[in-house]
């Protein structure tokens, strides 16, 4: 247990409690994981999670799972779906590793993969595209613009999470937008989905305006089937949505949210300064943990308990700080310290609200936040609208362990990699970069070429980073440039590359850890999009000229000049005679062949 | 067989003047293959590179948007070491494809073929550069060497016109079309100088005229199982026939990739309306192909400069140009030197084409690096290179035809002439 963090196991071990539980019958449960992070930041994870047989599944009884959601997947043949919505950047070196191992995360936009049951890749292409618009409006995201060119089927990068009776007709795609923008209106929807529909329970903390003003947030919606050995096969679905709020930020109010500058008698200022006095002032940090309560950072409290959840004894919101910092709750509700020391968990009485304080206190104690298992960032590097090149640096933080892991990446067509330029440059403590070969490190590569127009390229590379190194990556790249009417109307913001996967493979417990980078912005040459007409106009004049002057020499005759004056000279009678001479002159030539 | 001096002297003298400059600076051959000028997406070395690494890894190149190069260039270009361990056999290869074409080029200028043949005879045959000039003037243009250190592989398409012409010049029609073959197969316009070409190894068997149609159905035929026998190694190569064909013809035909080059048509296409598309691509194609036959009939006595002519009307008008082409017609253009006292607009066309020359990678780096000028600089640029070049192209056509009409004339030499 080396560089695996503690709050991920948390998160997995209450899950793989739950599901020992409540495999055998159909059912409900939701909880809120609060956690202070590093920077006056809180980490909110709610997971909402539904149970239906199989069989009741089948049969359109739909009870847990929502029917708008269930009736799309079986229209589509869709055996298991993963759907992530994502704004902001995970700040790994301040916060530690992903919640939930990173593999409830999506991309910065809308990710969407799914394991399709199909004859054959055209048939189960056109069941993805079923999906994808039925998605599209269900979630009201642009979801339809998942095409071709936006579709990849990774081959290694993805497995099925869930307990599928035979894999062979499956077929996974996978296509990401990284240039949505999530917001409320993806929210709404998301609530919808769930049984209690932000109405009662922990759900009804949501409030648009406080979700997506967060630093970071990913909601997910995941089903997949799960056959017990020996039992019934089920139909989970389970939603989470994860934010890192600035608290701060969040505790201003609605009504004033400009932020303003600390009054001068609240500013603790360092006295030791020499030019410490009246006006100057060097403000020292915070040594207090900032306090917050749930009414101040939600903007509202926690409406009891969703009646269709779990059972008595479930303790549906958990905080992770210190067991020395004191917490004050509502009443009637039940507080439960854990034994790990950070750890509490409260049981709500189901009928009224509930509300959480922590007040400022100065704290010796922390909660350990463990390292990454990978730092990983992507980057283009290079200048001018021509070319560039793409930079990976992928960071082992390990003293001891290599990292294997899976590198994905698909690239939209007009960006054209050049995959033979692939370079890797290795990096050790002492901060001497050697250049290896990439072959070094990569053991296998999954390489699909773009089409232009008709599909992006897919990347997928085995790697291994040895311990206590740097490994930087590099290839060119060239862009394409479009017809005009392929640009946005704002051309040159840039096209958004999606974020690269990083799929962790030796994992102390094999479960599953994923690393997004963040997406990219491409800017491409662009045409002057004021002058189509101009455009068409100028080349045909040139084409003219060109056609104009070398045909013009080619039909007419040479003369010397007194001939030519001779033929100018005359008059409207001498030029007819002189074109009767001229046709003559034609025409005789032919009459002497035939003869 | 005799040596002749001045000719070692000159391909020596290019070989080392590239050997220098690769040496000297060691990144010039990388920095001109990145130049839109002289790398279109048919013809560049970093694509080839990329199919290269994808073919020998058992991927298909053809399987992707960037490859589009003929297939058997990638055993060819598997033969030889890596080029980014060890540049300089690749180099040298080049180099020696470059005195390979000189060598077809002094060829067929010493066949006096541009001054006299079999129903053309100028009468200033006096007014004439050797073959080892012309070699020279080859050797040494600007762009030849740009196109050679960026390891272009239009030199290849070069290769297989200078051959065909040089063996149609020798009489050897066989050979003639095994060369219009290969460069139909490398970059399939060439195969529209089969007429001209047929009727310039028609000329030359003077003394036992066969029968004209069964000789072009003859000549048809040996460059259409050529072709079809270099299709077969490709197919073999490749496993996948319509994959490689698409990829490659389909490319050149429907122009696509619209990365820019010294050409009219990528910006063009940038801007043309969807629906009128392909409209255009065909009365493009069409127009590319009309001048075929009017040079043709018109300069039947001389097939020898319809190819020289149709070579300009490809370095003006065809959908990849590059400066590859323009020196391939720059260096049949010498053959006429006899001519070049009737051209009229030289002054022009020369400064215009400089200016293009001097100007275009200027504009080109206002537009993409330092984004203070926009796409019309480099596209007003192409413009006057294609202006330039076709007013070269037109005054040499006049020169020519006002040269036969001075044989037709003898006794009007030296008078002004006039056009009706």
């Amino acid at each position: 247990m080396t560089t695996f963090s503690l709050l991920s196991l948390l998160l997995t071990l209450a899950v793989t409690l739950w599901s020992s539980s409540v495999l055998a019958s159909s059912d409900y449960h939701e909880q809120l994981f609060l956690q202070p992070l590093p920077q006056s930041s809180l980490l909110a994870s709610f997971n909402f999670r539904g149970n239906t047989s199989q069989q009741s599944f089948d049969n359109q009884h739909f009870r847990y799972f929502p029917r708008a959601l269930g009736q799309i997947l079986q229209h589509a043949h869709t055996k298991e779906l993963h759907l992530r919505f994502s704004t902001g950047r995970w700040d790994a070196e301040s916060w530690g590793p992903r919640p939930w191992n990173g593999s409830k995360e999506g991309g910065t936009g809308v990710e969407l993969w799914a394991w399709i049951d199909a004859a054959d890749d055209e048939e189960a292409f056109a069941r993805w595209t079923t999906l994808t618009q039925s998605l599209s409006g269900l979630f009201c995201a642009s979801l339809n613009f998942v095409d071709s060119t936006r579709t990849t089927r990774p081959v290694v990068s993805f497995e099925p999470t869930g307990g599928h009776s035979s894999t062979d007709g499956l077929h996974l795609l996978h296509g990401i937008l990284p240039g949505e923008v999530v917001c409320t209106e993806n929210l709404t929807p998301f609530l919808k989905l769930l049984p209690c529909k932000g109405k009662t329970g922990i759900s009804s903390l949501f409030d648009g305006h406080k979700l997506f003003d967060a630093a970071w947030q990913s909601m997910s919606v995941d089903m997949r089937p799960i056959c017990p050995p020996g039992g019934e096969c089920l139909v989970q679905i389970e939603q989470t949505v994860d934010m890192v709020l600035d608290i701060e930020r969040s505790k201003r109010p609605r009504a004033n949210p400009i932020p303003r500058p600390v009054p001068n008698e609240q500013l603790v200022c360092d006295t030791s300064k020499p030019y410490n006095s009246e006006d100057t002032c060097y403000p020292l940090e915070k040594v207090t943990e900032t306090g917050w309560s749930l009414m101040e950072v939600f903007g509202r409290s926690l409406q009891g308990v969703c009646p269709l959840a779990g059972s008595d004894g479930e303790q549906s919101v958990c905080l992770r700080v210190p067991h020395e910092r004191s917490v004050f709750t509502s009443e009637n509700a039940l507080e439960i310290k854990k034994d790990d020391g950070y750890t509490r968990c409260f049981k709500l009485d189901p009928s009224s609200p509930f509300d959480l304080a922590v007040h400022e206190q100065q704290m010796n104690t922390r909660v350990p936040l463990e390292d990454p298992i990978l730092h990983a960032e992507r980057t283009i590097v290079g200048h001018g609208q021509e070319r560039g090149g793409m930079r990976i640096i992928f960071g082992n933080p390990s003293e001891t362990a290599a990292v294997d892991f899976i590198y994905f990446e698909s690239l939209p067509w007009f960006l054209r990699p050049y995959i033979h330029t692939l370079q890797a440059t290795i990096t050790g403590r002492d901060g001497v970069r050697r250049e290896i070969p990439a072959s070094d490190l990569v053991t296998e590569t999954f390489f699909r070429p773009a089409i232009d127009r008709e599909r992006g390229t897919q990347l997928e590379l085995a790697l291994s980073v040895p311990a206590a190194s740097t490994v930087t990556l590099t290839y060119d790249f060239e862009k394409a440039i479009l017809r005009y009417t392929e640009y946005p109307p704002d051309a040159n913001r840039g096209f958004n590359v999606a974020p690269a996967v990083i799929r962790i493979l030796n994992t102390p417990d094999s479960s599953p850890v994923y690393i997004r980078s963040t997406s990219l912005l491409l800017p491409l040459p662009t045409p002057d999009f004021s002058m189509p007409y101009n455009v068409i106009i100028l080349t045909s004049t040139v084409i003219a000229l060109g056609f104009g002057t070398v045909f013009n020499l080619l039909v007419r005759r040479i003369v010397s000049l007194d001939e030519a004056a001779a033929l100018g000279a005359q008059n409207i009678k001498g030029r007819i005679l002189s074109k009767l001479v001229m046709i003559r002159d034609m025409l005789r030539p032919k009459a002497t062949k035939v003869e | 067989m005799a040596v002749d001096r001045r000719k070692v002297a000159v391909f020596s003298a290019a070989f080392i003047l590239r050997l220098v400059l690769v040496c000297l600076f060691p990144s010039l051959p990388d920095l001109l293959t990145g130049r839109v000028e002289v790398s279109t997406p048919v013809n560049s070395f970093k694509r080839l590179q990329e199919g290269l690494f994808l073919y020998t890894r058992n991927v298909s190149p053809y399987d992707g948007g960037v490859f589009h190069q003929a297939p058997l260039l990638l055993p060819l270009f598997a033969l030889l070491p890596d080029v980014k361990g060890n540049p300089v056999p690749t180099a040298v290869f080049y180099f020696l494809v470059d005195l390979v074409n000189a060598h077809a080029l002094a060829t067929i200028s010493e066949s006096g073929q541009s001054v006299q043949s079999r129903l053309h005879s100028t009468i200033r045959k006096h007014i004439r550069w050797d073959g080892a000039s012309v070699a020279a003037w080859f050797l040494f243009n600007p762009f030849t060497i740009a196109t050679c250190l960026a390891r272009s592989t239009s030199v290849f398409t070069t290769t297989g016109i200078l051959f065909a012409v040089s063996n149609a010049v020798s009489g050897n029609s066989v050979n003639a079309m095994l060369a219009l073959g290969l460069a139909s197969y490398l970059s399939l316009y060439p195969a529209l100088l089969f007429i001209p070409l047929v009727l310039l190894c028609y000329d030359q068997r003077a003394q036992k005229l066969p029968n004209t149609v069964s000789f072009i159905m003859q000549n048809a035929s040996i460059l259409l199982s050529s072709i079809a026998g270099l299709l077969g190694l490709s197919y073999l190569i490749t496993g996948n026939f319509w994959e490689f064909m698409s990829a490659t013809y389909g490319f050149h035909l429907l122009v696509p990739d619209l990365t820019p080059n010294v050409g009219l048509w990528w910006y063009f296409f940038i801007e043309m309306f969807d629906s009128f598309r392909e409209f255009f691509l065909g009365v493009f194609w069409l127009h590319l192909a009309s001048y075929v036959g009017g040079l043709t009939i018109r300069l039947r006595r001389q097939p020898l400069f319809v190819i020289t002519s149709l070579l300009g009307v490809f370095a003006i008008f065809k959908p990849y140009p590059s400066i590859s082409d323009a020196s391939l017609y720059f260096a049949f253009l010498p053959l006429y030197r006899h001519t070049f006292p009737f051209m009229r607009y030289t002054f022009f066309a020369i400064s215009a084409i400089l200016y293009a020359s001097l100007l275009g990678p200027a504009f080109y780096h206002l537009w993409i690096y330092a984004g203070s000028g926009n796409a019309n600089f480099f596209y007003a640029i192409t413009l006057v290179w294609s202006l330039g070049l076709s007013i070269l192209l037109a005054d040499s056509i006049f020169a020519v035809l006002r040269d036969e009409w001075e044989q037709d004339h003898p006794e009007a030499r030296g008078s002004e002439v006039k056009q009706v």
